[in-house]
């Protein structure tokens, strides 16, 4: 292991001079590189839009994708200050500004020189959030940042999912809370044991692997009623907004409790506890998982290759589900899934303290932020990729599906750059949506027929509707979001590795010994949790300071 | 190695220097350069890194930058549960790799000494010893599917009736160790005999020979003529074998683990990567403070199975 990773560091440090040799010039053309702390594709060599971008900016990427995982990659870069120019540290990129890998972004944004960014950040008290404890910015966030009306057609956070089919086979009636969601998933594996080709379905899945634990560690505070705070319960009527984490609480319990009756009774497989993501990708892409807590995002490449092979009915619906009365001494819940507009804080692209041109970066995001280029990368080459009716910017059928085409996307779009800068989303100010796929006309026309008919069926137009409105995000934003790099051993080698080793022990475990495994666990996890807890408290309270002073 | 140390050759009863020696012997020089080089940028050079272990390690501060702390770090690990269980884990998961890996690679290697058909004894050879040349992260991926509640173990077991349910391999912590164990058998045997059997064949056939004319059948010259004869090998084997104990490996825990049998698979390997790049702040001298904790065992380790088998009158490696 030392000598593989001296030898990585060896051909990094060569790989890395190479580049060192260019000048920062006025516009001079210049070769940026980039990480992207996500596995990608690598564009073409003739793609038109990093075309454009070459020549009216004079910039042109040499980008690095993810391969491999990413806690040690950046490990790695960090332990020989191996920075590209623009750094995207992916889902870990406070590790990146806790070792001082970036710079702050303050001093090069200002109204007069970043017109552009300036009302990025700064419009509604943004700013009062993004800043950290010095004053400093290192990363402006990639997504969440809306601009007028914010368009939902769909739930792409948090949900319980359950296949179409399910739903159609009951009548379209959809379940609202747990017992309810089991009870459709239970009957529907009666009467239908296994698909078509004899394949047995799986009535419940859960992904248990890595940081993609969520699935099976978050689900409790969405049954109370909460949008996604990560592993705590926030009560934002309070006025001290109590934090206490919820896993080992009595309300908790149940959920568990829940799972292994399911899991007894044959809807769970054993073998999800051990699975890795790509035979949890794989197996909800065969079909036959029924259902699972997850998110939107996390099973993307499972929805698009099921619509490939049109199988509609095996994709999956969204629902909001709570607890039943019965768990929580009699209370109705009402269900809070989608939440306001969250910044994705320290998401995106910083800029390295290796960085020659770091004014010159700060400016390409104030380039690319200009209205015309927003349009650029997200919608295309009007004509090409679009056209405009009515002042309405519309796509055929085509246009819209090679968008999802691997291919075509590597030589028509700039993603890997696109992906990581700041961006607007929302609607542009003559109301068309900033992303293609929210605007109506094109979510609606390019629904497939399955889709269409299901939803009427339902007697909704968009899947969203099956949730309540999204709630007012309260003043500290999401508090997964929050950074526990100070209490980091309690956390990620106490609380969260706790609850990996006793949840699925809870979940396959006799029933006689539920109540047991249950309070050694609880036993096990409160010296950590309790650590959690008040650390969270304390950030959530500095959050809302912030953004009310 | 050896040939530095020799005298220079056609000079019998004068001594002549170190120097002349050398440059007598530039060729051998020459060619062990490369050698030298790789041992020193890879095993040498890297060693400035354990001063880590004594830091508040920071990267951005660098080496002379960082706060030392003494054994501060080294007393964090052992106040750990799990990094105790690591070590734990790392032994019992050697000793298993050792004995399992020994003993298969020793009969196997015999068994196919006594195959006397070249073509089916090459066939073998070439079949066991292919795994080895596959990636871990292949052999786990089929592991998974093997093993799991209805792979093609349970599958068997099942129609055997030897078990009534599928036995969830993967999912308990207890049988983690042995899983390793086969699983690293499997890849690895063919691999492990060829040493072996490259000893048999330097055997004197003569010592068969004279063996069958006092009449020793089959097994008693595979007990009295080839174990015998591998005797050394196998002894020089198992003294470096003993000096990796403290590595069980990484990749096959690391690849097979999960939150259920995390207590039986994390090696002081896996602890080490958990720990230095598992959060938002990497404690990279955790990580230097386990490795070398690794390292100053396997030294001593290593030093002690030689002395044992010094002690012993057998062959030893150093």
């Amino acid at each position: 292991m030392k000598k593989l990773l001296a030898l990585m560091l060896a051909l990094a440090m060569i790989l890395s001079l190479a580049p060192a040799a260019m000048a920062e010039g006025a516009q001079e053309p210049i070769t940026v590189t980039v990480f992207r702390g996500d596995p990608g594709d690598q564009p073409t060599e003739d793609n038109k839009i990093y075309k454009k971008i070459e020549e009216e900016l004079g910039i042109k990427f040499e980008i690095e994708f993810l391969a491999g995982n990413l806690d040690e990659t950046l490990g790695l870069k960090i332990a020989g200050e191996d920075y590209p120019d623009l750094f995207d540290g992916g889902n870990s990129a406070e590790t990146l500004e806790n070792a001082g890998a970036l710079i702050d972004l303050m001093p090069y944004i200002s109204e007069e020189k970043t017109p552009n960014l300036y009302k990025h950040i700064y419009t509604n008290d943004r700013i009062k959030q993004l800043l950290n404890d010095d004053g400093e910015l290192f990363i402006i966030p990639n997504y969440g940042i809306n601009y007028n009306d914010q368009i939902q057609n769909e739930c792409n956070g948090p949900a319980f999912f359950i296949q179409k089919q399910v739903i159609a086979w009951n009548n379209y009636q959809v379940p609202k809370t747990l017992n309810e969601y089991f009870d459709l998933i239970e009957r529907f594996l009666a009467e239908n044991p296994t698909n078509k080709d004899g394949t047995p379905y799986q009535g419940f899945a859960i992904l248990c692997e890595g940081w993609r634990h969520f699935c099976l560690i978050n689900p409790v505070q969405h049954l109370m009623g909460r949008p996604n705070d990560g592993e705590v319960l926030i009560d934002v009527n309070d006025p001290g907004y109590h934090t206490e984490t919820f896993i080992d609480k009595p309300y908790a319990k149940p959920y568990y409790a829940k799972l292994n009756e399911e899991f007894q009774k044959g809807l769970i497989s054993k073998d999800t506890f051990v699975m890795n993501y790509d035979q949890y990708i794989a197996a909800l892409s065969s079909g036959v998982v029924l259902g699972m807590f997850d998110q939107t995002w996390d099973f993307g490449t499972a929805t698009d290759s099921l619509r490939a092979s049109k199988m509609y009915e095996n994709t999956y619906l969204a629902l909001p589900l709570v607890y039943d009365p019965e768990y929580v001494d009699g209370k109705v819940i009402e269900e809070h899934y989608l939440n306001g507009a969250v910044m994705n804080k320290d998401r995106g692209f910083g800029i390295s303290v290796n960085c020659k041109y770091p004014e010159r970066m700060v400016q390409l995001f104030e380039t690319l932020l200009s209205d015309e280029w927003q349009k650029t990368l997200q919608w295309g080459i009007e004509g090409e990729d679009y056209y405009v009716e009515n002042g309405r910017m519309l796509m055929t059928k085509e246009q819209y599906e090679q968008r999802s085409d691997a291919e075509w996307k590597r030589a028509n779009r700039a993603l890997a750059i696109w992906e990581s800068c700041p961006k607007k989303q929302g609607t542009m100010d003559d109301g068309n949506a900033w992303d293609p796929g929210q605007q109506p006309e094109i979510y609606f026309d390019q629904m497939s027929d399955y889709d269409k008919e299901f939803l009427t069926a339902c007697g909704k137009k968009t899947p969203a509707e099956f949730f309540n409105p999204p709630i007012e995000l309260a003043p500290y934003g999401e508090a997964w979001q929050i950074d526990k790099a100070p209490i980091d051993v309690d956390y990620n080698n106490g609380f969260l590795p706790i609850q990996d080793r006793w949840l699925p022990t809870i979940i396959t475990c006799d029933p006689s010994e539920v109540d047991a495994n249950w309070d050694a666990f609880v036993a096990e996890i409160t010296p950590s949790a309790e650590i959690y807890s008040n650390f969270m408290q304390e950030e959530v309270l500095k959050l809302v300071e912030q953004a009310t002073n | 190695m050896t040939a530095i140390r020799q005298k220079a050759p056609g000079t019998p009863g004068k001594k002549r220097g170190f120097w002349y020696t050398l440059g007598k012997q530039y060729q051998l020089m020459i060619m062990s350069v490369p050698m030298l080089l790789y041992v020193l940028l890879f095993n040498y050079a890297p060693m400035w890194g354990w001063l880590t272990a004594f830091q508040d390690y920071v990267p951005k501060k660098g080496l002379l930058g960082s706060k030392w702390v003494g054994l501060e770090n080294f007393r964090f690990l052992f106040g750990r549960e799990d990094f105790l269980l690591s070590i734990r884990n790392t032994l019992a998961m050697s000793v298993i790799n050792l004995v399992f890996g020994t003993v298969s690679a020793v009969v196997l290697a015999v068994l196919l000494n006594e195959v006397r058909n070249r073509t089916f004894k090459r066939t073998v050879q070439t079949v066991t010893y292919l795994p080895h040349f596959l990636s871990m992260v292949i052999v786990v991926g089929m592991a998974q599917n093997i093993f799991s509640s209805n792979g093609s173990v349970n599958q068997l077991l099942l129609s055997l009736g030897l078990v009534k349910e599928p036995v969830f391999f993967l999912g308990k912590g207890e049988y983690f160790w042995w899983l390793v164990g086969v699983i690293n058998v499997w890849k690895e045997v063919g691999w492990n005999t060829i040493i072996y059997i490259a000893a048999m064949t330097s055997i004197d056939p003569s010592l068969y020979e004279a063996a069958s004319i006092d009449g020793a059948g089959r097994f008693q010259k595979i007990l009295h003529v080839t174990l015998p004869g591998i005797r050394s090998t196998f002894m020089v084997l198992l003294i470096m074998n003993i000096g990796h104990l403290m590595e069980a490996g990484f990749e096959i825990q690391y690849l097979m683990r999960s939150g259920m049998t995390m207590k039986y698979s994390d090696t002081i390997d896996v602890f080490a990567i958990l720990y230095s790049f598992g959060s938002s702040k990497p404690h990279y001298a955790y990580g230097t403070a386990a490795g070398m904790f690794k390292s100053v065992v396997g030294i001593i380790l290593l030093f002690g199975a030689n002395r044992i088998a010094r002690a012993l009158d057998e062959e030893t490696l150093i």
